[in-house]
């Protein structure tokens, strides 16, 4: 072994990798449960490519809304890689935080992670309604397809307000029973209700629509090209 | 009477039948391992704890098609390394290794003086700023073999090339990163 064979194999012993994860762990069951594993969550590109079958399918018949419907209750399945929805326009607005761990993100905002399947990135900041936003990424958080972002605070539709004139369209919804918003159209900010009763207002990330829904405690946002029955079905199957 | 624990085949065939505690006990032995791997390929800790994690349920569905007797290790490093350049995000949300030897890295020597450990520690980190100037497949050869420890053959499965290229390509690499530190053969 040359010298510099020997100083790389020494560099070894020297290296800070970060702390391996317990990974067994996730594979092991817990008391009472079953021994096989548990399941991954659905892959967000199986959602990307739904998403896209369906805007195709959307616009050719009615007939083909509820087979898409169909589709996204199923979408645990496994989908091959065929097409992907195209990137959405930012607002310019794109401050995510700091890029973490989806399980760092629930002990940092106190509170288990909706998802609509598996994100590509996972995002804490401080600040907004409740002190800590968490945000799900969905494709290249450089250029995302879809966003959902996650906090403790409530629905304050007195102050919904766009900044562009004209142009954004609000329709209020339900998700599970519980009040939400379905807003497309215009870039617009959407003022909060938050955990301590302060209002605070969050600027959107994308350019497409904008689902806003509680769901107890928590205030859910899904932004992306959606429409409003797309937005809400993602909205329902969130777990 | 004290029973054995079980052997790698052993547990191997457990996990086949769809026992997961089998295959959490195999993922124990090789999940730091497979972590950093996945580490030096995504440079990204959050990347690479997906990929692992990813890459080891896969490997899980796919137990049916491992070879009976083959070793495990190198089966699962490369597929953990697939998931991991998968991940690959652009370059400024990569962790620089030279960054990380800079500020952080311990000395190895026992005791050394303090002139002794700032050299050494400024050792290391020029080595590593040098490793990092190299292109990503050069790099990745002497990482898997050098600061991974991976046999030839496991470093083959991990970045899926021959073993001949293993050895052919870190005789390359060996070669632009003395260059790189002004050293001569």
């Amino acid at each position: 072994m040359s010298s510099l064979e020997l100083r790389l194999a020494r560099l070894r012993e020297a290296i800070v990798f970060p702390e391996t994860p317990d990974l067994a762990g996730r594979f092991e069951p817990g008391p009472g449960s079953r021994s096989r594993p548990r399941r991954l969550r659905p892959l967000v590109l199986g959602l990307a490519v739904v998403l896209a079958v369906a805007a195709a399918t959307l616009t050719l018949s009615p007939g083909a809304r509820s087979a898409f419907l169909e589709v996204l209750r199923l979408r645990g399945a496994t989908i091959e890689r065929v097409e992907e929805l195209p990137d959405v326009p930012t607002t310019g607005l794109l401050p995510l935080g700091e890029r973490v761990s989806r399980a760092q993100a629930e002990r940092s905002v106190g509170f288990a992670l909706l998802d609509v399947g598996e994100p590509d990135a996972v995002y804490v900041r401080r600040g907004g309604p409740g002190g800590k936003v968490a945000t799900l990424v969905y494709g290249d958080p450089a250029r995302p397809r879809l966003v959902l972002t996650e906090f403790r605070g409530a629905i304050f539709d007195g102050f919904l307000k766009k900044t562009a004139a004209g142009g954004t369209r609000i329709e209020p919804v339900r998700v599970r029973g519980e009040r939400g918003l379905f807003i497309s159209g215009d870039a617009h900010f959407v003022m909060f209700l938050d955990a301590s009763g302060r209002i605070a207002d969050e600027p959107t990330y994308l350019a497409g629509n904008t689902l806003l829904w509680n769901r107890g405690p928590l205030l859910l946002r899904l932004e992306g090209r959606l429409s409003r029955a797309e937005a809400l079905e993602l909205a329902r199957a969130a777990r | 009477m004290v029973s054995r624990p079980p052997t790698e085949d052993e547990l191997v065939e457990r996990a086949r039948r769809g026992d997961g505690a089998a295959f959490g006990t195999l993922i124990r032995e090789h999940q730091e391992i497979a972590f950093r791997t996945a580490f030096l390929i995504a440079r990204n800790a959050a990347d690479a704890e997906e990929a692992a994690q990813s890459g080891f349920m896969k490997a899980f569905g796919a137990l049916p098609r491992f070879r009976h007797g083959a070793p495990l290790r190198p089966w699962l490093l490369a597929i953990v390394a697939n998931e991991a350049r998968n991940r690959r995000r652009s370059a400024w949300r990569r962790e620089q290794l030279a960054q990380r030897a800079a500020t952080e890295l311990p000395s190895g020597d026992a005791a050394p003086s303090p002139e002794g450990s700032v050299l050494a520690a400024e050792q290391r980190a020029t080595l590593l700023a040098a490793l990092e100037t190299l292109r990503d497949e050069e790099r990745l050869v002497l990482s898997c073999r050098y600061l991974l420890d991976l046999s030839e053959e496991e470093t083959a499965a991990t970045l899926r090339i021959r073993r001949g290229t293993v050895k052919s390509r870190t005789s390359r690499a060996l070669e632009r990163l003395r260059a790189e530190l002004g050293e001569e053969a």
